[in-house]
């Protein structure tokens, strides 16, 4: 009978531990009426070099003087003409398909 | 000197036809034609030079742009033959510069006149305007050619 007693209390103890132990990890974190404290605002990162400069805009060159751009349209214009002429003196597809010497377009 | 435009006529028959015309002296920088103008005069060139230019707009501005160049015994300004009688390109002097000037009226009367030297001058002008042409056509050509060249290079490296 005194067995019997003990093995019923070890019962009951075991399952209260087990009750409490279950009720602790199903209860909710934190109740919706209390009141959060307040985090502090996160840091912001600084700036990347890969992220933030990207949008950037590209440096342009300087631009060429319209002068000279038209000296350089002039002299492309010449080169292909003498090209032209070439191929219209001796018509050949090599002739007409040769690589230009002009450098404003290479 | 020979022109090309009287190219296969006898030294009569092309002293005939420079006696229509009118020497003029263009200064240096100084203007022939406008593209637009009226075309009723064409223009061969005795010394100096005549720049054809083109307009072309660059960064929003309009340049006029060098497109040929015509020296002594050339001919300029054939759009004075052919219809609808506009010149087509802008005409300079970078030096001075002698030209005759034909009237279209003047010449066309002297080619129903003396047919022989109407289709010996019809001839040769067909060669001014198909040279103008095929070297055209060929430029035209090299540039399509680069373009597709630059194209599928982009693409190429897009990918």
């Amino acid at each position: 009978m005194y067995m019997l007693l003990m093995g019923l209390c070890f019962t009951f103890f075991g399952l209260a531990v087990t009750a409490v132990a279950f009720a602790a990890s199903t209860r909710p974190n934190s109740s919706p009426s209390a009141v959060q404290p307040e985090l502090p605002a996160p840091k912001v990162s600084p700036a990347r070099f890969f992220s933030d400069q990207a949008a950037s805009p590209i440096p342009v060159p300087p631009q060429v003087p319209i002068e000279v751009l038209l000296q350089q349209i002039e002299n492309h214009i010449r080169l292909e003409q003498a090209a032209a002429e070439s191929f219209v003196a001796y018509p050949t597809q090599a002739l007409l398909h040769s690589k230009t010497s002009s450098p404003f377009v290479n | 000197m020979e022109h090309e435009l009287l190219k296969g006529l006898s030294s009569d028959e092309v002293e005939q036809v420079l006696a229509l015309g009118k020497r003029m002296k263009v200064p240096s920088g100084g203007s022939l034609f406008r593209l637009g103008d009226s075309a009723d005069r064409l223009f061969l060139v005795e010394r100096g030079r005549i720049r054809l230019t083109f307009p072309m707009l660059i960064r929003g501005h309009e340049e006029e742009v060098f497109i040929e160049e015509k020296s002594p015994g050339q001919t300029v300004g054939w759009s004075a033959l052919v219809p609808p009688y506009r010149f087509t390109l802008s005409a300079t002097a970078p030096l001075e510069t002698d030209v005759i000037a034909l009237q279209r009226e003047t010449l066309c009367a002297l080619c129903e006149r003396s047919p022989v030297v109407g289709a010996r001058i019809g001839l040769n002008l067909s060669f001014v305007v198909a040279q103008r042409l095929q070297l055209v056509q060929a430029m035209w050509m090299r540039e399509i050619e680069r373009t597709v060249e630059m194209k599928s290079a982009v693409a190429a490296e897009a990918r």
